[in-house]
């Protein structure tokens, strides 16, 4: 794989080419300990060293809300509509990209989902390497600390103002040249690379699970009956928050609206979550999981169950966003699964 | 087919709902094309009592109040909760907090005795409501909505999750977990968190959300450097008439 390095200098002028034709995204701070991916404006101070972007980057591939056909009401006809501005998320950490990476798996299987599919295929994910890890984050030791794939270039920071940029796509290598000549990497460069990724990987396994993630789907499928479930869940408030910052839950909901004159319509979808009440209601509203105690449980066996079974991976990248996000404090997979682990230990 | 005929009333509030209907605007004129308006005091002169579609605004606060909303209730085919006094009693039940000789002096002076009054309440705790429009204001574009929908035979619906939901999709930072606190935990959402959005928090005007954990949001809202005193007054500003204001 080509590695090029590229100096700090260097970004302004980067930023401003690409952002003439695509929407750039970088890390930015927004309060102190909260920083996101905002918009790129000229003179915008970057956050090398942001924990987690705040919002997940699906928002960018899933929107909150997105129009999928409109319709007449008076022809009953019907057209798709899509939306795939071009993009650029700089500053995606290797978590977020595998999140991504989970996304593309789920939504492009059976009948792929071609708002989604085309939204991907117009969007440059630009990773990077973490310099400081959330509080609330464990990815380390959930597989997901690297990244084998999804993003166009890879940036690891190996000094005050240099970067290594491994080249994942032809994509990425273009934009990258848009800046001028490529300098490749140095064996020093790659080197210092190494230890950078080897140092925030210390300091990410300082908190995390205590067993092989590997063995969650065996030890939830120990665990249905477990008391944990309604400890916990007493304080579910049902605000959905932990589903709807997850980079990797993708549940939405369709709505449709008329226009004033009720002659055109559109059909919409809006993110919806496996935490709110009425999300398993059905026609003659019956609700397949009515308590709160069945909805937390489900939330943790998708997570640590449903989506292994599919893709062989958890569907929790450790970004410790729920965790953050929970009020009530509640919705933490590092506890619940070490704490499944603690009561079922005497059966391994 | 004959246009439904539709009506607006008001009782206990400051016709702030009717306000935000007038504000629609452009908008206003090709939604009532599809309806006659019958009565609508904000904007036109003129009344029937023949109507299909009362919407009422405001909250019942006086005897005499229960026998006009039965009247309209009669006469009405749908009944819409306009607005928060309406729909879940609002700030009008503040009142109901204070014992009734204080709140009647405060109000009326030394002519209290002249005027009747008693607890505040929503519609729904005197007649069957068939849809709110819940907000203090009304969001108009919900409204509209809900407008279009009772016109296309639909039934109308609003979100029946909390405004956590809303905030997340606006991508807001928590008001927790920037130490303050926030009614959005309870309140039912469809305000799109206009006010965390603008950088205030939630003050619960859309009413609780069908299921609120209140005994959760007790304990969450108690937090170092929140007074006791401050999560009642602000569970009793828009829930004075839920079974979260203590």
């Amino acid at each position: 794989m080509t590695t090029y390095t590229v100096y700090k200098e260097q970004l302004p002028g980067l930023f401003e080419k690409w952002s003439q034709q695509h929407a750039l995204h970088v890390p930015a701070k927004l309060r102190e300990g909260f920083y996101d991916l905002v918009p790129w404006k000229k003179g915008l101070e970057i956050a090398w060293d942001f924990d987690v972007a705040y919002n997940s980057p699906k928002r960018f591939l899933l929107p909150p809300r997105e129009t999928l056909i409109t319709f007449n009401l008076k022809t009953c006809e019907a057209a798709p509509v899509f939306e795939a501005p071009p993009q650029i998320l700089f500053g995606v950490h290797p978590y977020d990209v595998k999140a991504i990476n989970q996304l593309d798996q789920l939504l492009e299987s059976g009948a792929p989902d071609q708002n989604y599919v085309r939204r991907r295929a117009a969007t440059v994910i630009m990773a990077f390497e973490p310099l400081t890890v959330s509080p609330a984050a464990f990815w380390a030791t959930v597989g997901a600390a690297t990244a084998a794939h999804g993003y166009d270039l890879y940036w690891t920071k190996i000094g005050p103002a240099a970067f290594t940029v491994e080249v994942g796509s032809v994509r990425g290598e273009e934009l990258l040249a848009m800046g001028g000549p490529l300098l490749l990497s140095t064996a020093g460069d790659k080197e210092g690379a190494r230890r950078a990724k080897a140092r925030i990987l210390f300091k990410a396994r300082r908190s995390g699970l205590r067993y092989n993630w590997e063995e969650t789907p065996r030890l939830l499928a120990k665990c249905w009956d477990s008391p944990l479930w309604r400890r916990y869940s007493q304080m579910c408030l049902a605000c959905g928050s932990c589903n709807l910052v997850c980079p990797t839950c993708y549940c939405f909901d369709i709505r449709e609206e008329a226009d004033d004159l009720l002659e055109e319509g559109i059909r919409y979808r809006e993110w919806d979550g496996c935490m709110l009440e009425s999300f398993a209601k059905v026609a003659g509203n019956h609700n397949f999981r009515p308590k709160a105690q069945d909805r937390y449980r489900h939330r943790y066996f998708r997570k640590g169950k449903y989506i292994y079974d599919k893709i062989g991976e958890l569907g929790c990248v450790g970004c410790g966003r729920c965790v953050r996000a929970c009020t009530a404090g509640i919705a933490n997979p590092l506890k619940v699964f070490n704490e499944l682990w603690e009561e079922t230990v005497h059966e391994h | 087919m004959a246009k439904p005929r539709i009506a607006f009333f008001d009782f206990a509030g400051c016709e702030g709902d009717q306000l935000q209907i007038a504000n629609l605007e452009e908008r206003l004129l090709d939604i009532l094309g599809h309806v006659e308006v019958v009565s609508f005091r904000e904007v036109a002169t003129g009344h029937s009592d023949d109507y299909d579609v009362a919407f009422i605004e405001g909250s019942i606060t006086r005897p005499e109040d229960e026998i006009r909303l039965k009247e309209i209730r009669k006469n009405a085919k749908v009944l819409v909760a306009l607005g928060a006094c309406a729909a879940i009693g609002g700030i009008n039940c503040l009142k109901n907090f204070l014992a009734e000789n204080v709140y009647r002096e405060e109000v009326y002076g030394n002519s209290a005795r002249w005027f009747s009054t008693y607890a505040a309440r929503p519609l729904k705790s005197v007649v069957t409501v068939d849809a709110e429009i819940p907000g203090c204001p009304i969001d108009p574009a919900e409204f509209a909505r809900i407008t279009k929908e009772l016109l296309l035979g639909r039934t109308p619906w609003i979100p029946d999750f909390p405004v956590c939901v809303e905030c997340k999709q606006a991508g807001n930072v928590c008001r927790y977990e920037m130490g303050r606190m926030c009614l959005g935990i309870i309140t039912r959402a469809g305000c799109k968190a206009a006010c965390v959005s603008q950088g205030a928090h939630c003050w619960g005007c859309r009413g609780l959300v069908p299921g609120a954990n209140l005994d959760a949001a007790r304990i969450v809202m108690d937090r170092p450097g929140t007074s006791r005193k401050a999560i009642q007054d602000l569970l009793r500003f828009f829930l004075g008439d839920t079974g979260a204001a203590l």
